[in-house]
């Protein structure tokens, strides 16, 4: 189970609901404030940083006692080196092994308040979405909640600084950081002359969904040299109609390994066969753990979608 | 209000397949790349090509998806009308037979278990649906009879059971969560000729009924009188119930539940063309197949690229007219 299903599977009920209100607008995947900024002295007294929801969160000094309640929180506090102030993730957290060994707070969709504030965490991250609407319960238990749901990659570099400030891990999460930076500088410099190539990217297979505007993937995409057809199709993880997928024929096609597709199961869908795509052989499948968790693997991620998206820059270096 | 029906039964019936025609060229016409008649034309006698986009989204896409959505359509439609008369209850679907909640548990199954959309998912959807067909009958059989009142409560109960086993597996597997709801709540996108061959499997069973339209007729004024009548009352409704509940399994295993054009469709054409079964069953088979044509047609292209579930589409047209027509006094 990844982190990014559930946000789907909740953007998809949002869908349905707003769909039964009657109304066309579609509005999934809340929050757009990935405007995670940093605050000045990370030093002493009270830290003070804004989170993907636009909530300033304010420690009077580091965490000690951090519950996470997504994969990808798990994967940051490891990466930036405070590992041992975990005090418990989610049944889902697979990475690095020794978070396999925390305490479970329940899985992603279902959190048990009860059951965070036993661990008595000074700092909470917490996911966009559904785990949003949790702040308050777990704020009004005396309870520091932080929220993770950066929309760019360089949002996703943001927040990782700030929970480095928050749990006194600001080095750690500078190296993160810097091999972050340095992977988009990388690409950017692999890819910077080639015309970009539509690219599809499909989140799910049955029904067809992608991902939208403001989401760090579509940003993740367009890093990497491609045109994110999704784009197209609205915020979020939209579904997307097959017709419209063959009429715009991408010259890349990839799925993520959560989608349940094999690249032998695209070709022979309906249509696919005419694709640009699928005659060059440029149809992928990407580990959804490396494009989908707001997390430090996005830069092996990045990596990944460059050489999929230009395999003749690639081979190139 | 019965006009066509004191003209007789052909001009109805006539009528209802030129509507059919015209939704069918509609739907095959527009979409997010719409096609002009002569187009349309082209791309129909040059059939299937490789190496043309158009034609791709024509004969791959478009042509297979709209052929289920008719199909599905009228099967549903056909046991609507099927289930209403026997049960002598205007409130009854497709649906309450428990059918499609067990097909709706068989598909959760073959999605959980991650078997490829066809055919297993749809396979496992038939067994679903057929082996409540069976569980409900078995319970509402005594002394060799079916008690209608019997079968009705056994379907919900065993639809409800249904249905909170699904719940248990969506939240065991809950990274399938997604594609469980998505199958629930009913779609053609994506279908293509495999899934056509399963529904065309539906048609032979769309004509039984219309061998039993005078059995139906006279069955509306109860069992009692249909014996008096010579009618072979326990025959038929066998019959006809097994033929409802193969189509319901059928429609539900290739597009999932799609409300209200099992309960709608009748309503309308009984208004229309009156309560006899030799109009009523062509006619609805004929204007159902119409109506989840045309629902689809809005499905896919209202928000293109993006797509509305059917049964949503469905569900606001339906819904309204519903209540519409009960409101008209109660000659529904």
């Amino acid at each position: 189970m990844s982190a990014t299903r559930l946000r789907r599977l909740s953007a998809a009920i949002l869908l349905s609901a707003v769909l039964a209100l009657g109304a066309v607008a579609l509005s999934a995947c809340g929050s757009d404030g990935d405007a995670a900024s940093p605050s000045a002295s990370p030093t002493a007294g009270p830290i003070t940083v804004t989170d993907d929801s636009g909530v300033e969160v304010t420690l009077d000094e580091p965490a000690m006692r951090i519950v996470s309640m997504a994969p990808a929180n798990t994967e940051i506090a490891y990466a930036i080196g405070a590992g041992d102030k975990m005090v418990a993730g989610t049944s889902y957290d697979d990475y690095p092994e020794e978070a396999t060994a925390l305490p479970k707070i329940g899985d992603f969709a279902n959190p048990s308040v009860e059951k965070i504030a036993s661990f008595q965490p000074d700092l909470v991250l917490a996911a966009g979405g559904l785990q949003d609407k949790l702040r308050t319960k777990l704020e009004q238990l005396g309870m520091k909640v932080y929220v993770v749901d950066p929309t760019t990659y360089d949002g996703v570099i943001a927040t990782i600084e700030n929970v480095g400030k928050l749990a006194g891990a600001d080095e750690g999460a500078a190296a993160v950081t810097d091999e972050m930076t340095a992977a988009q500088m990388d690409v950017r410099a692999l890819v910077g002359d080639l015309a970009a190539a539509t690219t599809f990217l499909e989140i799910y297979s049955e029904p067809l969904m992608t991902a939208g505007t403001g989401t760090f993937i579509d940003d993740m995409i367009t890093i990497a040299g491609g045109e994110n057809i999704g784009a197209s199709a609205g915020s979020g993880f939209p579904n997307f109609s097959t017709e419209v997928l063959v009429q715009e024929d991408p010259a890349v096609y990839i799925a993520d390994s959560g989608s349940m597709s094999k690249p032998g199961d695209i070709d022979k869908r309906p249509g696919f066969s005419e694709l640009t795509a699928v005659k060059d052989g440029k149809v992928f499948v990407i580990d959804d753990n490396l494009i989908a968790r707001p997390g430090p693997r996005l830069a092996e991620g990045l990596r990944e979608l460059a050489g999929m998206i230009h395999p003749e820059a690639a081979t190139e270096q | 209000m019965t006009r066509l029906a004191r003209t007789g039964t052909w001009p109805g019936i006539i009528l209802a397949a030129g509507i059919l025609a015209g939704c069918l060229v509609l739907a095959l016409a527009f979409g997010p790349v719409s096609l002009s008649l002569g187009r349309l034309w082209e791309l129909v006698m040059a059939g299937p090509v490789e190496g043309d986009l158009e034609n791709a989204i024509f004969w791959q896409i478009r042509m297979p998806r709209v052929l289920v959505a008719s199909l599905v359509g009228a099967a549903l439609a056909v046991a609507g009308v099927v289930l209403q008369d026997l049960f002598l209850n205007p409130l009854t679907d497709p649906y309450v037979t428990g059918v499609s909640s067990g097909a709706a548990l068989g598909a959760t199954i073959g999605i959980v278990l991650h078997l490829s959309n066809l055919p297993w998912t749809t396979v496992l959807a038939i067994v679903g649906g057929l082996g409540t067909l069976v569980l409900v009958w078995m319970a509402a059989r005594r002394r060799g009879r079916i008690d209608i009142f019997v079968l009705l409560l056994a379907g919900v109960t065993i639809s409800y059971l249904a249905s909170a086993v699904v719940t248990v597996l969506m939240i065991r597997a809950s990274e399938d969560m997604y594609a469980i709801v998505y199958w629930l709540m009913g779609s053609f996108s994506g279908r293509g000729w495999p899934d056509v061959r399963i529904a065309l499997v539906a048609i032979p069973f769309m004509a039984v009924p219309l061998f039993f339209t005078r059995e139906m007729d006279i069955l509306l004024q109860g069992e009692k009188r249909a014996l008096e009548l010579g009618v072979e009352v326990e025959r038929t409704k066998r019959l006809l119930l097994v033929t409802a509940g193969v189509l319901t399994a059928l429609a539900v295993s290739v597009s999932g539940i799609i409300g209200f054009v099992g309960l709608v469709v009748p309503h309308i054409v009984r208004l229309l063309v009156g309560p006899g079964h030799r109009s009523l069953l062509p006619v609805s088979l004929l204007v159902g197949a119409s109506m989840m044509v045309v629902a689809d047609l809005l499905s896919r292209t209202v928000i293109s690229p993006n797509e509305i579930p059917v049964g949503v589409v469905t569900t606001f047209v339906g819904a309204p007219l519903f209540v519409y027509l009960l409101r008209r006094g109660r000659r529904v």
